[in-house]
């Protein structure tokens, strides 16, 4: 039996710990709101860049298949494939649920006899897989609690140029969906090359994010306006520069939603962290009560016994 | 004397920054210098690092420090998209001075024709647009 001393100091640090922990939760809270704004924030402009892009696409013609990084590469044997983790663990399994994502998808990769440069974003992301033995081609850390878009940029050049300069012949990228606080869905998308009917009908596939901002703009891009058009410089160069905007979005919109993600997942790990602390506490201070229940009647006993003795 | 308005609207991946009518919008296009006035034609223009000025009127100017981006002209509606923008008073003349230097060096050491040294290059030309318009400020 546990002495009434040693519970109570028991019950002491699971307090402490109960704090921490609920802390945090309030903490990731507030960051998953500011992160829920800023997906909100970049929705208009994706919506309107994507617009731009199929308007300019149709205007260039045929033209657009030749760009590099919608020309497929003849045959696909290196595939980059971009993870997004995060920076810090204590998210439940916000990390460990890419990392798996990646290691099958290398597996499957290998088994076709492909080869697979790593990229990773997120510090967890990338101490695990040095700790596995990969070696890492590209390596992004330091911004996922609160990515900016240059962030977003710098990866997305490292992968273009890559792409362009034929030393991947194709990128995926894998990250956490976000849907709500308590979900988060493996995503795995195919980054580059561009698939044309992504760009140019790329508003199914996204329809549940960007329905209100795109519905207003479809009068501004109208069939009857098209002809009259003026582009400055053609339609061609203005694509070209589109296209690697369209990627670096892509990328931005991912490391945001890995963001919400893991907000939400730390939230909600934390929030079952101080619901068992509280359980934790509840049988410890029971626990503790019998103890000093226990000590009272043996102290009785003695003297009740003490009394028997002299009459 | 007074012109027509129009809406203009700018907007950038970490929201909307300006949204209102204006009497002109001024940039500049790939090409050169762009002035848009109401009833312009229907335009889709890329844009380089400028400074972009809308006039709520002729005396109330609203300056921004603006990277590469894209303008859409429809009907009575300008759209700038650009990927950041900056109010001039917000400029850190010195940050930009470093990532000046820094972006030439960088397309001093790449390989002249690889996509690296354009990227490069636009990173200068960028920090150097900024930098005027900090300085026009």
């Amino acid at each position: 039996m546990q002495t009434q001393r040693d519970v109570r100091n028991r019950i002491g640090s699971i307090k402490n710990i109960q704090k921490v922990t609920r802390a945090m939760e309030l903490v990731a809270a507030a960051r998953l709101r500011r992160a829920e704004q800023r997906i909100a924030n970049l929705r208009p402009y994706a919506g309107a860049i994507r617009r731009m892009t199929r308007q300019a696409a149709e205007a260039a013609g045929t033209e657009a298949g030749r760009l590099p990084l919608m020309r497929q590469h003849d045959s696909e044997d290196h595939v980059g494939l971009l993870l997004v983790t995060g920076d810090r663990g204590l998210a439940g399994a916000f990390n460990s649920q890419i990392l798996r994502a990646g290691e099958r998808a290398a597996h499957e990769l290998s088994s076709e006899s492909m080869r697979v440069s790593w990229y990773v974003s997120g510090r967890r992301g990338a101490s695990s897989l040095v700790f596995r033995g990969h070696e890492l081609t590209g390596s992004y850390a330091g911004f996922t609690d609160r990515p900016a878009y240059a962030d977003a940029r710098h990866i997305a050049d490292d992968l273009m140029t890559a792409y362009i300069d034929d030393q991947i012949d194709r990128v995926d990228i894998i990250y956490n969906h976000y849907i709500s606080p308590l979900t988060q869905r493996v995503t795995r998308e195919v980054l580059l090359p561009l698939q044309e009917a992504a760009v140019l009908e790329g508003d199914d596939k996204d329809a549940d994010g960007e329905g209100g901002g795109d519905r207003d703009g479809e009068t501004h891009g109208a069939p009857e306006h098209r002809a009259l058009v003026e582009y400055e410089p053609g339609p061609e160069e203005i694509l070209r520069r589109l296209i690697p905007d369209y990627v670096e979005i892509s990328i931005f919109r991912a490391l945001l939603e890995s963001t919400a993600s893991e907000h939400g997942a730390r939230m909600t790990a934390m929030r079952n962290a101080s619901e068992n602390a509280g359980e934790l506490i509840e049988d410890l201070t029971l626990e503790m009560n019998r103890a000093r229940q226990a000590e009272i009647t043996q102290e009785i006993m003695e003297v009740v016994a003490g009394a028997e003795s002299l009459t | 004397m007074a012109h027509d308005k129009f809406t203009a609207e700018v907007l950038t991946p970490e929201g909307e920054l300006f949204s209102d009518e204006v009497e002109m919008l001024s940039t500049r296009t790939q090409v050169g210098s762009i002035g848009i006035l109401a009833h312009h034609q229907p335009l889709l223009a890329s844009l380089d690092p400028t400074e972009l000025r809308l006039y709520r009127s002729e005396s109330d100017i609203v300056r921004l420090a603006q990277a590469e981006g894209y303008l859409q002209v429809t009907g009575d509606h300008a759209l700038v998209l650009v990927e950041e923008a900056h109010a001039p008073e917000e400029l850190d003349t010195a940050d930009l001075e470093r990532r000046l230097r820094d972006a030439e060096r960088a397309a001093e050491q790449a390989q002249e024709g690889t996509e690296e040294r354009e990227r490069a290059q636009r990173d200068a030309n960028r920090a150097q647009a900024f930098l005027e318009v900090a300085k026009g400020s």
